[in-house]
Formats: C-alpha cells, sequence, structure tokens
C-alpha cells in the first residue's frame, strides 16, 4: 500500500488559519518539550478487539472499522474463558473510554458490544448482512482519518432507547476534533437507519459538493438485543422483543419443513377417519329383489 | 389435530389463528374444542404461541443513562444530524419512494432511501461547516493515506471497466446478429425479385412471338436495371459492412457437411489420442495456408540479391 506524504497540508494550513491545529515545523530539536494539543477537548479512544473463532468477514469488519476511526486502538484476541467484564480492565490499561468487541459463535453468529467503559451503558447487537470495504462493488474512497458525517434516521428520535443508542453511536463512531491522528477535510458520511427494528449501517463518499454519493463500505445490520446498564454487564435496561436467537431461528425454519411432512401426514389420517365406511347414498333392501344371478338359474 | 410453536413473521406462511389473550393455557383438544364451540376461535391450524418472553423497557432508566452519558459539546465536535429521506429538494428525487417503512427485501427503494438520507444529510451538513470556516473539499493535489489502497482502487476502475466492455460486446454481437438477419431477408428478397423479373421476360418475349404484342419495348427497361443488380453483391468481410466468410462454419462443414469425411474418421494412433491441440481451437483465427506460403518466399529480385551477396 502506498503510503504519501501530507504535502500540501502544512503551507495552507499554516499562512491562512493560526487558529487550527498547531503544525509542527519540518525540523524539531529534541530538547523542546512536544507542544500539547489543546484544541483537542473530546477525548474518546475506542478499544476495538474481538474473540476468537471470528471468521473471515468479520475479521475483515473489524479491521475496517478499526482503519476508519483513527481514535481506536487495536488489541488482541480475547479467549472466551475471561468473563466480559474483564474487558473493562483491558480498557482502564489502554485508557480507553469506549469499545467494540465483537464476539463470534459456531463460526456461524457474529454479536457486537458497544460499550462505554467505565460506568455506562452497553448493547449487545446481532450483527447480519456483511459487506467488508474490500468488496469491488464499494466504489468510493475516502481519507483514512477524516472525520465522518454522521446522518441518524429520525426514528431515532422517537424512542428512549434509539436514543441512548444514538448517543452511543456519535461517541464511538465520530473521530474528535481536533485529534492528532484526524485528517482535515470531510469526505464521507456514516449513514444509520432503522427499517425493521434494525440499524443499517451505509458508508458513502461525498464525491461532489452537490451531494453525490458513493458507497465506500463496509456495511453491516445490526440487531439490538438487549441494553445494560453497565458496561458489559449489570441489570438490563431493555430488551428486544422483536429479536429471536440465531439458534432459534434456525430451529423454526427446520421445523417448519419437518410441519411439511407432518401435515400431510395428519391430513392423511383425517381423511382416512372421516371417510365414510358405507355408500354414500341410502340403500333400499328391496332394490335387488329382482336381479338374477347365475346361480339361481337352474 | 396437532399445536405448533408460534412462528414470528420471519417465516413466510402463516396459518390463521386467533388466540385470545388468556387462551395461554389451552394445550389440551377438549379446551381447544369447547372454545371452538363457543366461538372463540377460528378454523385452521391453532398455533400455541411461544412462552412470553420477559421483556424489559425501563425507560426512566434509560433516560437518566442517557443523561449521565451527554457530552455538552458544540455541534462540531460531534457532526451527528437527524435527516429524513424526505428532505431533499424536489429537483434531486428522480422517482417517488413513499414515506414510511419501505419493504425491507425491496432491496433498490431501501437503498435508496438510505442514499437520500445521506444526500440530505451532506447538504445540511456542509452549508454548517463552510459557515464555520472549515474547507469541506479535498483539492486534487492533496496526497495522503487513503481508506483504500492504489492498488484496490486500480482493480476496481478495471472492474467497472469490464463490465462496461462486456454490455458494449454484447450490443454489438447483437446488433450483428439483427443485421445477419436482416441481410438474409433482403437476399431472399432480391432472388425472388430476379426469378419474377426473368419470368416475366420470357412470357413478355413468348407473347411477342405468338403475336399478342407488337411493340418490344420491355427489352429498353432491362439494361437499367442490370447495372443496379451487380452494385448490390455482397462485400466479403471489412468495416462495418456484413461479416465475411466464417471461418469456423468453414472448418465444421468441411469436417461434418454432407455426413462427413470418411476417409480419415478412424485414425486413433498412440500420439493421436493424447493430442488435444485441437480442443479449444480457435478457428476464426485460421487463415488459409495458401496466403501465407505466398507472403513467406521473398521476391526474385531479393532472392538474387542476397544470393549475389553470399
Amino acid at each position: 500500500m502506498a503510503k504519501r506524504k501530507h504535502e500540501n497540508k502544512d503551507q495552507d494550513e499554516s499562512a491562512k488559519k493560526p487558529k487550527e491545529d498547531i503544525v509542527l515545523p519540518p525540523v524539531i530539536n529534541s530538547n523542546e518539550p512536544v507542544q500539547r494539543q489543546k484544541k483537542w477537548i473530546n477525548k474518546q479512544r475506542v478499544l476495538v478487539l474481538s474473540s476468537r473463532g471470528i471468521g473471515y468477514r468479520s475479521r475483515h469488519l473489524m479491521l475496517d472499522l478499526r482503519s476508519l476511526l483513527p481514535h481506536s486502538k487495536p488489541e488482541s484476541k480475547m479467549d472466551n474463558k475471561d468473563k466480559l467484564f474483564v474487558i473493562n480492565e483491558m480498557c482502564e490499561m489502554k485508557n480507553c473510554n469506549k469499545c467494540i468487541y465483537f464476539e463470534g459463535k459456531k463460526k456461524m453468529d457474529l454479536y457486537m458490544w458497544l460499550s462505554n467503559v467505565p460506568r455506562g451503558p452497553s448493547a449487545k447487537f446481532l450483527v447480519e448482512n456483511v459487506h467488508t470495504m474490500s468488496e469491488l462493488k464499494m466504489t468510493g474512497n475516502c481519507l483514512k482519518a477524516s472525520r465522518p458525517l454522521l446522518s441518524f434516521s429520525k426514528e431515532f428520535e422517537q424512542e428512549e432507547h434509539w436514543q441512548l443508542l444514538k448517543e452511543l453511536f456519535t461517541q464511538i463512531f465520530s473521530v474528535p476534533n481536533h485529534h492528532p491522528k484526524s485528517q482535515p477535510f470531510f469526505d464521507h458520511v456514516f449513514n444509520f437507519s432503522i427499517v425493521d427494528n434494525r440499524i443499517w449501517f451505509r458508508n458513502y463518499q461525498i464525491l461532489e459538493e452537490d451531494a453525490s454519493l458513493a458507497e465506500i463500505g463496509p456495511r453491516f445490520v445490526l440487531n439490538p438485543i438487549r441494553i445494560f446498564e453497565g458496561s458489559f454487564g449489570g441489570p438490563t435496561l431493555y430488551i428486544n422483543p422483536s429479536y429471536t436467537s440465531p439458534n432459534e431461528h434456525r430451529r423454526m425454519l427446520r421445523r417448519s419443513v419437518a410441519a411439511k411432512y407432518l401435515m400431510k401426514v395428519e391430513s392423511k389420517k383425517g381423511h382416512e377417519s372421516r371417510k365414510p365406511t358405507n355408500s354414500s347414498y341410502d340403500l333400499d333392501p328391496t332394490d335387488d329383489f329382482f336381479t338374477v344371478t347365475p346361480e339361481d338359474v337352474g | 389435530m396437532a399445536l405448533f410453536k408460534k412462528f414470528t413473521n420471519r417465516i413466510p406462511y402463516e396459518s390463521d389463528e386467533s388466540v385470545s389473550s388468556d387462551a395461554e393455557s389451552l394445550d389440551s383438544d377438549e379446551e381447544l374444542q369447547n372454545a371452538f364451540a363457543a366461538g372463540k376461535l377460528k378454523s385452521g391450524f391453532v398455533i400455541e404461541s411461544a412462552p412470553k418472553k420477559q421483556l424489559i423497557k425501563n425507560t426512566t432508566g434509560l433516560r437518566q443513562k442517557l443523561d449521565e452519558m451527554k457530552q455538552d459539546l458544540a455541534w462540531i465536535e460531534r457532526l451527528d444530524m437527524t435527516n429524513d429521506s424526505t428532505q431533499l429538494p424536489k429537483s434531486m428525487v428522480d422517482e417517488d419512494i413513499g414515506s414510511g417503512d419501505a419493504d425491507v427485501h425491496n432491496d433498490f427503494k431501501r437503498e435508496m432511501k438510505f442514499y437520500r438520507q445521506a444526500q440530505a444529510a451532506v447538504l445540511e451538513a456542509l452549508p454548517k461547516l463552510q459557515k464555520l470556516g472549515l474547507k469541506t473539499k479535498r483539492p486534487e493535489d492533496y496526497f495522503a493515506e487513503m481508506a483504500k489502497s492504489d492498488d484496490h482502487m486500480k482493480r476496481v476502475r478495471e472492474k467497472l471497466l469490464e463490465k462496461t466492455l462486456g454490455m458494449e460486446r454484447s450490443e454489438k454481437a447483437k446488433k450483428l446478429r439483427d443485421l445477419r438477419k436482416y441481410g438474409k431477408q433482403v437476399q431472399k428478397e432480391v432472388l425472388q425479385k430476379r426469378q419474377k423479373e426473368k419470368r416475366d421476360m420470357l412470357e413478355a418475349v413468348k407473347k411477342y412471338r405468338k403475336g399478342q404484342k407488337d411493340k418490344l419495348d420491355f427489352l429498353n427497361n432491362d439494361d437499367f436495371e442490370e447495372n443496379d443488380k451487380k452494385n448490390k453483391k455482397v462485400q466479403k468481410g471489412g468495416k462495418g459492412g456484413k461479416p465475411g466468410v466464417n471461418r469456423k462454419r468453414v472448418y465444421k462443414n468441411a469436417k461434418f457437411g454432407f455426413g462427413g469425411q470418411k476417409k480419415r474418421s478412424k485414425m486413433n494412433t498412440k500420439d493421436s489420442v493424447n493430442n488435444v491441440s485441437q480442443y479449444g481451437k480457435n478457428f476464426s483465427k485460421i487463415r488459409s495456408s495458401k496466403k501465407g506460403m505466398k507472403n513467406k518466399r521473398p521476391g526474385k529480385t531479393r532472392r538474387q540479391n542476397t544470393k549475389s551477396r553470399k
């Protein structure tokens, strides 16, 4: 991957706007203390990690998120043996106040935890329909660390649990202003919509000022399961009534296939039981008085 | 009657039922029959609803947590917006998607909805940012690390190109096919016309001989039409005209036409069994060997010159 230098950034910025980011001169004397970033007040650091047994697609999704969020910190795979609250300690060690944790079960299902680490709420989602950034149908491209615009659909204002999730998304997915790794222009937008009780995530590149867009990816669908009061634990604040676990869903599919056979068997049995054994019309015993059989004759 | 666990609306089929709210305990046939007699149940399969899940929605707790978590920051720090796909001006909207929850499974509509929502966000945010004095558009000469590598973007471009080329090629092939069909029709008509003229001519001559016609006018008109027919000859090959000889067809005709060759039909030698050079051969690239032979040998003067040099 070719890495290019920030050539024009320094000259433009320092010449025109002195109140922008502190621009470092090309030659620094190591005895001088590094100037602190005074403008960076929103200190969010996100720990992005996964469990074992996650699969290649989910791993690429995680890597895409890491590359799109410059305020993220990577972490090695977590063992499934440890309880979830260990993640809180890991975040504390790395000085992170948010966490995205990908959990893979049965090598098929992907769950995502979003959490505000020290004391805040956490939410567990089932991730569906994952498409990564490296799919060739996603034609857009953006600066790696530019700040995204966040767009939420109007359903996020209507219920309390959606409002809480909106706040969580905003704090995790928006790159803080004047973050040292962030890049200046605004060229992509994260789109969160609620359709069919699920949250659909899309990432678009802003091609022109008249709002023509190209999709960059990744794209995924989050099905909320539960919202907890504490980070990775604590009392439950919200349970999604329309959520069925993937195991249950697979079980129902299998049973519906089986039901077809069972229904056929049942209907056959019912037909047999309801079938009249004698003829359906009334027989008069005097009808065959005059019939002649060959035995009678002669 | 069989009882099945209730299926949620993810399963396409649902048998009709109406289970009243106090019917959770209906699990014996007799009770079902009583309920049916009482008119509480409709006919069809009765589905026992799944055991009620524990549903929690702690709105006060949610609100409390939200207030705890909220940061009092200016909009520029967060850059979040709430948009509706219907906020776009009419000029940008080509078709009407319709408000409300579009069907989830209609992919195109759903994606258009998301696209429009993002567009509305962009149109809202960019003026705000520009008012704050921030540059929003990345200049062409600004080189920095991108989310996708240059290599990857190259492959994306190649794929798009491939797609457009493929479409063009299929269009061309379709047009050629239609042209060929039309050409065949024209040829048929021309042949018929010629035959008709020949017939008419002969009849006119016959009539003249038999004395029905006294003038020989019919001979004059034919001269002009003869020249036209010569110009209508089919062009072989060439650009834009009808396609020339189909060499693949020529080869196949030679091999399989009129019952196929008999002389060399059973000639499997040890080498020919394993020889697969004829498989997948591109017959349209084969040129008859005579032309090549001519060109390979240099002309007389050249031969003499090289001979003399030796």
